[in-house]
């Protein structure tokens, strides 16, 4: 093995052929697949003959078939919904469990144990699981908002149109707030205790100390928080499979969902692979964000 | 004096977390403008009297008056003190302006008078070119002048000083214990400053608290502390070098104590004392000479360390449980081994009960 190693330059040859491996990994299995999707977007698609390279281009026209279609303008719709709300109430749900379970109380720790567990399930499971809980007639949610006296008759959560797409959401937010609360405690473990006292003695309330000290000082975990977060609402996939298949009538539709229908039920998958791409768009665009938020992070 | 010229007076003060009891009956009075030390070794409870002060812990037990007003309850915002942390706790997302500015900010004061008291505490402490630096870009000793430009502009009741110097190095401390010494001449702001370094303490404080283990062992002027120390612990722990112990006993004649085993050597102390007490007697290295007349302690020479200004001469002493420490002006010709005579003036020998070691 020495004899290995000597043979590389003296100079960081062990390390350019790491990141040789590394970079070769990438390309291969991650590289590949994104430029065969962006090339297959711009291609006329025939099924008769998968495994050709060359085929015909078809410049723009399969983006705009896609646009043209009558449900894409509910699936643009449905899907900044999807993300944009999830986002909110992931967050805002995270950011005040991190807090809650910051204070000294017994069981906190073992508390926040607990919500991880919800984090550990396999989409599918926590879908089948929801599945349960929303049904019309014998539904958990049901029951309980009845009993409580804020329902008078049953939501069909999964099969009206007017509801589904929230279901979906409130799916997905409880399977994204785990994931928010762990990266923001650990946020708000690091800010320092006497900045918080000396904000005190300054003639801060508790009010002013959250809005002058804990969210500037979070500002890069948020930052972080929220493009991790795009991302993963943007990919979810599980979820939607076991809940709705984005009915009913394309009522629950997004973008991610459609893609994979377009391209392996209906087999358009040049259309499918235009709504894919068009997804990567958006999900580098957030990336570049997360990269510069995470950058800024050592100066505070 | 009455209470309304104590800006704070604490009265039997304790302080317990859980069934720990870390200050107990604590009684201090700070009148107006007074610079006050406490000063202890370290865990003894200087940084949580502080905080108690400051009301970022509660007390157990006692009160607590800022200015003739019970404060037990008051949370820290409505007591107008302000404190130096020894991490300084400077905001990291504000620049320096901001930092200093923050409380009058939270004030709502108006922005033309924030500037002027920002501009004119900075031009005092020397920051004026680094109010739009943010702290990260600051060197240690800048922090530390920032930390006290904020507590400087809010003006207030009392200023708290937690180890404000501790994480300076050795010539900046000196610089700055000069300046805050200085700006307390100008401000005559009521301070409360604590530190371990018994030298800090004695420079600058009019009144000097020693606490140990959660108690009060004494506290007065500092040079009250270093002449007439209440006990061996005060004694030992005020003045550098410090002070040297004798084990001894209190001769037949009441006037001198015995002491060296079988080399006996006996001082005159020129007062009465029971004969036949165990004692301590305390020897300041300071006032130990090579030559002179008063009483005398003989001891062989175990090392000798010169600077050029002062001799330190370590000397084994029958009795004593560490080696007698001299500290003689000048440069001494004496080597390891050499016998030597050290005098002392009687009026200046110390002597301490050997169980309660309180001074007699
Ligand atoms: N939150 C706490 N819970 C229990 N004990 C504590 C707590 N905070 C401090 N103590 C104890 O109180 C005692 C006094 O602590 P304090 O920090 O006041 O010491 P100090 O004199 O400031 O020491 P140092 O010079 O090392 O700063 C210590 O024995 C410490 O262990
Ligand atoms: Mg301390």
């Amino acid at each position: 093995m020495n004899k290995l190693l000597s043979r590389f330059p003296r100079e960081n040859g062990f390390e350019i052929t790491l990141a040789g491996f590394a970079l070769l990994y990438l390309l291969l299995f991650a590289g590949l697949p994104l430029l065969y999707n962006i090339v297959l977007s711009f291609q006329q698609v025939d099924l008769m003959e998968p495994a050709t390279l060359l085929r015909p281009f078809a410049g723009l026209a399969n983006y705009r078939d896609v646009f043209s279609r009558p449900e894409a303008g509910q699936v643009l719709s449905n899907t900044l919904q999807f993300v944009g709300l999830s986002l909110l109430f992931q967050v805002v749900i995270g950011f005040l469990l991190a807090m809650l379970f910051l204070q000294d109380f017994p069981l906190a720790t073992f508390m926040r144990g607990l919500f991880l567990a919800g984090w550990i399930m396999p989409g599918l499971v926590v879908g089948v699981i929801w599945k349960l809980l929303f049904a019309g007639d014998y539904g958990v949610l049901n029951h309980v908002l009845t009993q409580m006296g804020i329902l008078h008759s049953k939501i069909f959560w999964l099969s009206d149109p007017q509801w589904s797409l929230y279901a979906v959401i409130i799916a997905n937010v409880w399977l994204g707030v785990p994931f928010n609360m762990l990266l923001l405690s650990v946020g708000l473990a690091a800010i320092p205790a006497d900045l918080y006292e000396a904000a005190e003695l300054d003639g801060a309330n508790a009010w002013q100390r959250f809005w002058g000290i804990t969210l500037p000082m979070m500002k890069s975990t948020l930052g972080a928080v929220v493009s991790l977060g795009a991302i993963m609402t943007m990919q979810q996939f599980d979820l939607l499979a076991a809940l709705t298949q984005g009915g009913p009538a394309n009522s629950s539709q997004v973008a991610q969902y459609w893609s994979w229908q377009l391209s392996l039920q209906t087999f358009e998958v040049s259309a499918g692979s235009a709504v894919a791409t068009l997804m990567m768009v958006l999900v580098l665009i957030v990336a570049v964000i997360y990269v510069r938020s995470t950058r800024n992070e050592r100066m505070v | 004096m009455d209470q309304a010229t104590h800006r704070i007076q604490i009265e039997n003060l304790s302080k317990a977390y859980g069934p720990v009891q870390v200050l107990k009956d604590i009684n201090i009075s700070v009148p107006e403008g007074r610079f006050v030390a406490l000063i202890g070794p370290s865990g003894c409870g200087k940084s949580t009297l502080l905080r108690t002060i400051a009301g970022l812990e509660k007390i157990t037990g006692g009160t607590l008056r800022i200015d003739g007003q019970i404060v037990n309850d008051m949370p820290p915002r409505k007591r107008d003190v302000a404190m130096v942390f020894q991490s300084y706790a400077l905001y990291p997302h504000m620049n320096i302006e901001k930092n200093m500015s923050y409380s009058l900010r939270l004030k709502r004061s108006a922005p033309e008078a924030i500037r002027q008291s920002i501009a004119g505490v900075a031009e005092t402490l020397g920051l004026g070119h680094l109010l739009e630096r943010m702290p990260r870009q600051l060197s240690g000793g800048q922090r530390q002048r920032v930390a006290m430009g904020r507590a400087i502009v809010r003006n207030p009741k009392v200023f708290l000083f937690d180890e404000p110097l501790s994480n300076l190095d050795a010539a900046l401390r000196v610089h700055m214990r000069a300046e805050i010494r200085k700006l307390h001449h100008r401000l005559h702001a009521t301070s409360v400053y604590v530190t371990h370094d018994q030298i800090e303490a004695m420079t600058m404080a009019d009144h000097v608290v020693v606490l140990r283990a959660g108690q009060v062992e004494q506290q007065g002027a500092p040079l009250a502390l270093y002449e007439k120390p209440a006990n061996k612990f005060v004694a030992g722990f005020i003045g550098s070098p410090a002070m040297n112990f004798i084990e001894g006993v209190v001769g037949p004649d009441a006037q001198c104590v015995l002491f060296g085993g079988a080399a006996r050597q006996q001082v005159e102390l020129g007062r009465a004392l029971p004969p036949g007490q165990p004692v301590w007697i305390g020897l300041r290295p300071e006032h130990l000479r090579l030559q002179g007349e008063g009483q005398s302690v003989q001891g062989v020479v175990d090392s000798v360390e010169s600077t050029g200004s002062m001799t330190f001469i370590a000397l084994n002493v029958d009795g004593a449980p560490q080696p007698l420490l001299v500290a003689h002006p000048g440069t001494v010709t004496a080597a390891m081994g050499d016998v030597l005579k050290l005098y002392i003036a009687p009026q200046q020998i110390h002597v301490f009960d050997k169980t309660t070691e309180l001074a007699l």
